[in-house]
């Protein structure tokens, strides 16, 4: 269960029962007159049910493009529901942040009052709140309990809860907004059928967990609905674009004897090969691709299970099923979304963002890449720049905080990314290495947007009277004024261009979009697949991915055939990586790596891919992965009051995986801003190569080995979490099964390593825990794990107080002490076998690819 | 000429021909006053105002050791040192409407572009000096880790070591609590087998091999002699009672870091539950601001005292920076709002010419009225006390940046 929450990011496997329609009718409404909020009325923006009155999740509303968009600042909630009250005395409990009112049989019964946006941040931390005897949950600050009784008649009553969600200068989130009844003094239920969760802790946390499955799954299939249209259309674009590159093939080498070929990518490598007499590496080891596979599709080490699973297949057919069977985990999105957010320079701040940041568009990248949508329409989408800046939509890319040419910005991430074409040198002269004046960077920007642009006084290089002339060139003067333009005609012409099936609402976007992903924009395809071959291989058939006007390409016919089997296939990622990883190439056993010298394209062979260590997400990933832990980590958001708006203090959620980390933003130096758990993985993170802050786009991590990688994971506090035998650990679990020993140092090296232990280390182990291991169990003792809690009432509003200052602290110095050990386990047996963790956690070997 | 090279030499077209001053200070202490210090209520002492409607000081002024010139009084005790400093009076940069803006400008002396992240003032020490010894990391930071102190485009090589609290010492480099020496011995012995076997699965490869030394070096660098400068207890009681509460620990660890070889130290001091707000003097947080004023003078003034006993103070540079000062007038609170284009940081030791007020701001404070100093001039002083050329470039892969934005420094205060 833990670990399945895990591996599953966002597409959540639908469990039928929540998939039911609820019983409680729901009705969303937008853009209510003021003062009519209480009474809606005209049509719903959106019907739906819940099976109880906990309304923590709200539907995404989707563009037909399914764009994640805003609602209404505020919009109201309805939900409406009717059961029989049981005889007797009961009480109604309405929790709500904002406004709310609860009607029964039309008369109300509770009410809540509006929260207020709030300026302070030195209020004070309210006092917590006392579990009275039921222990019930309490009211996390600042929800509000309204309480009524009401006489149980045994009859049946119509139920009705209107509340007010969001507004000016507040979060458009219901936070814990429920409704809940039951025999007075007691713990209340949810209201809803018989049975219903109780309103405490554990049963509060369950049904949370599931809503927000729920929700994912229905939000996902609600927006592939909604976007149906826009998805046939896309169809119809690519057999028009088909009929192009058809027209375009490029002939298959014959095999080279000698030359071992999976698919065409080896016949395409081995005549150059052969000619300059290399040899291939050695096909991997079984175990060795399934690792490195694995981890480039998905971004996770394998399980156990699934090494196991591997074994039991037939050998010849074992490789090509595993691929397939990557190709479709969830992983897969999450893999590509750390990519995409350094080539785009994704870029969202959590605390009043002003250090170029972005909107978290993550959200849409991670969406696009589950719901398989065809790159093409990827690239219109994120030029287009549409949707909710604050909920991940591409309209987060259009920003760019205390730029004063954020287009120019976003002209030069373009280039880059889908282009090859490094303008960022432009910015403020004309490049002196490549062939690109200031004026081509500033026309790519008036065209993103939409209208002429005005060179600022900071994007130049001034001349000063009396010193020596600047070598580089100033063709423009600060102040001028730069039309829209496509700079790059030698790519492709304006005329060129079919229209794009998109309903963009800035033509001079959508005009650049269709440029770009033309398909007879040849460059675009072969920029593509040369940044997934790279992704895959280490080194680009093209060096460097983003810059291509000082290279040639090492293997032109095979970046041509990969091109053309991209848009033919629909401009589709997964079916190149397919083609990638079945190939002889990918499969071969590393290289090693290569001087920047040895790179030229001339002296480029893919002899075998080249040794490249985990990126830092799929190191964070797999060390939870392995422990079978959790992703612990508060929710990344500095205003859990939610009294401020979304544009100062965004909501990023609680990450489950790496990728969703985001800088902490805590230049102020206030303790009560630290996220400590949070820190504690952008330690692990920043140490690998992972930004913090992406002010500018990336293709190549900085991969250089420290000591501090060591020590972090050594040391640092999650390094010291993943190996603890704590009673969340699946390592706790295994060696409390009754395995011989050699069996459970196999399946511990399977679990971490993927890989049986060699005999000289299968016997050093054996030597550390045989003296231990057959008392190692306690009699009688529990399982006793408590997940970590973060205060909930320290928020930006209060953050100045001491006691703001005291409470995160504490919850600073507890993480430090690491999670509780089990108390099932000896100490002398667990302190070795976490030793033994130990040493393999931080051999070179787990932060290597195979 | 190589690419390389052609480039660096058009970017150095804004060199002056006149020669730059070469410093000998070796090391660098960072302190940071986050939040924005007011410089009418510390270094740049006005006529008093009332709290409300007249605007001006809070606080009387008092005489220091440099003649005519007057600092805040809860300065009093690093007010007869200030022949050892150098009062920068009229910092002005523009960008006060935000703490982090303002905080990264000051850090890394000029605004995000978008095409590159610029390294801060403590990475480009760290690239240009490296720590004195293997020993030790170049770069600590006494603070929560951010942007504004990240290496940028240096890469992750140039970045710090950090810790929140004296009390529990660096992150990653102190053993986990659970860990004594014995198991730390059987730890290291066990990883030594995982090691070998795998590099000799995987011999003559590059990355391997060095992802396994930096392994070695690691242990190293966690080894009990860089862990002990950790370890005040050391220090004479009387000592650290002079420096202080938390910020002084930190000044007196900054002394040691120093000593052990590290070049740049940042010591963060915004422990805002003194009064408040920390030095973000808005509203309330002004009342109690004397607090914070005089936790700095016992710290300041004792490490300064502390450095010139351990013949350290002539090649430590000690940098009083904060992001912005604040307006002479004061909010409905009673408070201070933000003020950039005119306020004080502090230079001190670092064998430069001390004693002297660097520029002047009006009658009240409010704008600068003498010799204007941009965040690139201030960088570039501390670069020319550390013996860096200010006009140098870096590089962000092979596109050479100018190691300030065409900064100056202050040439007076070289002698």
């Amino acid at each position: 269960m833990r670990l399945a929450a895990l591996m599953a990011a966002a597409a959540f496997a639908a469990q039928p029962e929540d998939l039911r329609s609820g019983a409680v009718q729901v009705e969303i409404f937008e853009n209510l007159p003021k003062g009519s909020e209480f009474n809606p009325a005209g049509d719903p923006a959106m019907r739906y049910t819940e099976p109880v009155f906990a309304f923590t999740n709200i539907p995404v509303k989707y563009s037909n493009e399914a764009l994640a968009l805003d609602r209404s600042v505020p919009y109201v909630l309805r939900a409406a529901y009717e059961r029989v009250l049981p005889h007797g005395q009961l009480q109604f409990r309405l929790r709500a942040r904002g406004a709310a009112v609860l009607m029964m049989d039309g008369a109300e019964i509770a009410r809540t009052a509006a929260q207020k946006p709030n300026t302070s941040s030195d209020d004070p931390v309210p006092p917590p709140v006392a579990r009275d005897e039921t222990g019930r949950r309490p009211a996390p600050y600042p929800h509000q309990d309204t309480v009524a009784e009401v006489a149980g008649d045994g009859r049946t009553h119509k139920f009705q809860l209107v509340a007010v969600i969001g507004g000016k200068g507040l979060m458009p989130t219901p936070g814990e907004l429920s409704v809940s009844f039951g025999p007075v003094k007691q713990v209340e239920r949810l209201l809803g059928p018989d049975g219903s969760p109780l309103l405490e802790d554990g049963a509060w946390e369950e049904l949370l967990a599931r809503s927000e499955r729920r929700h994912r799954e229905a939000d996902r299939v609600r927006r592939l609905d909604a976007s149906k249209e826009t998805v046939a259309r896309w169809r119809e674009r690519h057999n028009e674009v088909r009929a192009y590159w058809k027209g375009r093939p490029v002939a298959v080498p014959a095999l080279t004897p000698g030359y071992p070929a999976n698919n065409e990518i080896d016949r395409f490598l081995a005549p150059k090969m052969n000619e300059a007499k290399v040899r291939t590496q050695p096909l991997t080891s079984d175990l060795d691709f399934l690792r490195r596979v694995s981890i480039d599709a998905t971004g996770l080490i394998p399980t156990a299970a699934e090494v196991r699973e591997f074994q039991k297949q037939p050998a010849a057919s074992r490789r090509a099923a595993t691929i397939e069977r990557l190709l479709s985990h969830p992983g897969w999105a999450d893999n590509w979304v750390s990519y995409w957010q350094d080539v785009l320079a994704e870029n969202p701040g959590i605390l009043k963002p002003d250090l170029n940041n972005t909107g978290p568009f993550r959200f849409w990248i991670h969406q696009a890449f589950q719901d398989g949508v065809p790159f093409d329409r990827f690239v219109t989408e994120l030029i287009q720049m549409e949707g909710s800046a604050h909920q991940g939509a591409p309209a987060g890319f259009a920003q760019a905080t205390l730029n004063d040419a954020p287009m120019a910005a976003k002209a030069d991430i373009i280039g880059q990314a889908f282009l090859g074409q490094k303008l960022g040198c432009a910015r403020c002269h004309d490049a002196p290495f490549h062939p690109f004046k200031q004026k081509d960077l500033f026309s790519l920007a008036a065209m993103l947007g939409g209208k002429d642009i005005k060179l600022p006084a900071t994007s130049t290089v001034p001349v000063v009277e009396g010193m020596r002339k600047p070598a580089v060139n100033i063709t423009l003067k600060p102040g001028e004024m730069i039309a829209p333009d496509w700079p790059f005609a030698e790519l492709i012409q304006h005329n060129e261009t079919g229209a794009l099936p998109t309903d963009g609402k800035v033509e001079s976007r959508r005009q650049l979009a269709s440029l770009i992903v033309s398909a007879r924009n040849e460059r675009f395809a072969r920029v593509v697949v040369n940044r997934i071959w790279k992704r895959y291989m280490g080194l680009g058939i093209v060096e460097p991915v983003e810059d291509w006007s000082r290279s040639k390409a090492s293997h032109p016919e095979l970046l041509h055939w990969l091109a053309r089997e991209f848009v033919i296939s629909g401009y589709d990622i997964k079916h190149v990586s397919r083609l990638i990883f079945r190939s002889h190439a990918y499969q071969r056993q590393a290289v090693a790596k290569l001087t920047e010298a040895q790179t030229t394209a001339a002296s480029r062979h893919f002899a075998g891919p080249l040794r490249r260590r985990l990126t830092a997400e799929q190191l964070v990933d797999s060390l939870h992965l392995s422990a079978g832990k959790e992703f612990e980590c508060e929710e990344l958001n500095l205003n859990p009051a939610g009294d401020r708006e979304p544009r100062q203090f965004l909501n990023m959620g609680k990450p489950v995986r790496a990728w969703q980390m985001t800088a902490l933003s805590n230049e102020r130096d206030r303790p009560a801003l630290a996220l400590p758990i949070a820190q504690s993985i952008v330690d692990v993170l920043t140490t690998y190569g992972w930004r913090q802050s992406r002010q500018s786009p990336s293709t190549t991590r900085d991969d250089g080995a420290s000591p501090m990688q060591t020590l972090i994971l050594a040391n640092g506090v999650l390094g010291t979490r993943m190996i603890r035998l704590s009673d969340d650990s699946a390592f706790t679990e295994l060696a409390l099964k009754d395995l011989p020993l050699t069996q459970l140092i196999a399946e511990t090296f399977l679990r971490v390593l993927s890989r049986p232990p060699a005999p000289e280390e299968l016997k050093s182990m054996k030597e550390l825990l045989e003296p231990f291991h057959k008392d190692r169990k306690v009699a009688g003792a529990d399982s006793a794990y408590v997940a970590r809690k973060t205060d909930s009432r320290v928020s930006w509003s209060n953050h100045l107080s001491a006691e703001a200052t005291r409470i995160r602290m504490e919850e600073e110095r507890n993480l430090r002490m690491g999670d509780q050990p089990t108390k099932r386990l000896q100490s002398g047996f667990r302190e070795r076998y976490e030793d033994m963790l130990w040493a393999m956690v931080n051999s070179p070997e787990f932060v290597m690819m195979p | 000429m190589k690419r390389r090279e052609f480039l660096a030499a058009s970017a150095a077209f804004a060199a002056t021909s006149q020669p730059v001053p070469k410093g000998k200070a070796e090391a660098c202490i960072y302190i940071w006053l986050g939040g924005g210090a007011a410089h009418t209520d510390t270094f740049d002492p006005k006529v008093k105002g009332d709290g409300k409607k007249k605007p001006g000081s809070y606080y009387e002024p008092i005489g220091t050791a440099i003649r005519g010139e007057k600092v805040c009084e809860h300065l009093s005790k690093t007010a007869p040192l200030l022949d050892r400093a150098v009062i920068v009076r009229s910092i002005s940069h523009g960008i006060s409407a935000e703490h982090a803006a303002a905080a990264n400008l000051v850090h890394t002396g000029r605004l995000p572009s978008g095409t590159l992240q610029y390294p801060s003032i403590g990475s480009i020490v760290a690239h240009e000096k490296g720590a004195r010894t293997e020993e030790v990391p170049a770069y600590v930071v006494m603070g929560y880790p951010n942007i504004m102190r990240d290496p940028g485009f240096l890469g992750a090589k140039y970045g710090y070591v950090y810790l929140t609290q004296t009390e529990t010492g660096p992150t990653g480099l102190i053993r986990p609590p659970d860990v004594d020496l014995n198991r730390e011995d059987r730890r290291e012995t066990l990883l030594g087998k995982m090691r070998d076997g795998y590099v000799k699965r995987n011999p003559a490869d590059e990355a391997v091999g060095q992802q396994d030394a930096v392994t070695r070096q690691a242990f190293k660098l966690a080894g009990p002699k860089f862990l002990n400068v950790f370890d005040l207890q050391r220090e004479a009681q009387a000592l650290r009672q002079s420096y202080g509460g938390e910020f002084g620990q930190r000044c007196l660890l900054a002394r040691r870091l120093v000593q052990s070889g590290v070049r740049f130290v940042e010591v963060s001091h915004n422990l805002n539950f003194l009064n408040g707000s920390g030095w973000d003097t808005h509203n309330e947080g002004q009342l109690n601001q004397h607090l914070l004023i005089q936790e700095l003078d016992s710290a300041l003034s004792t490490l300064i005292i502390d450095l010139e006993k351990n013949k350290l103070l002539d090649t430590t540079l000690i940098v009083v920076a904060t992001e912005f000062g604040r307006p002479p007038e004061f909010d409905s609170g009673g408070g201070r709002g933000h003020q950039s284009l005119a306020y004080s940081m502090v230079l001190a030791g670092g064998g430069l010419k001390t004693g002297q007020v660097i520029g002047r701001t009006g009658e009240i404070g409010k704008e600068v009225v003498e010799r204007k100093i941009s965040l690139p001039d201030f960088h570039a002083t501390i670069h020319c006390a550390l013996g860096i050329d200010p006009h140098k470039n870096l590089f962000a892969g092979d596109r050479p940046v100018p190691i300030t934005d065409r900064g100056e420094p202050i040439r007076e205060v070289f002698a």
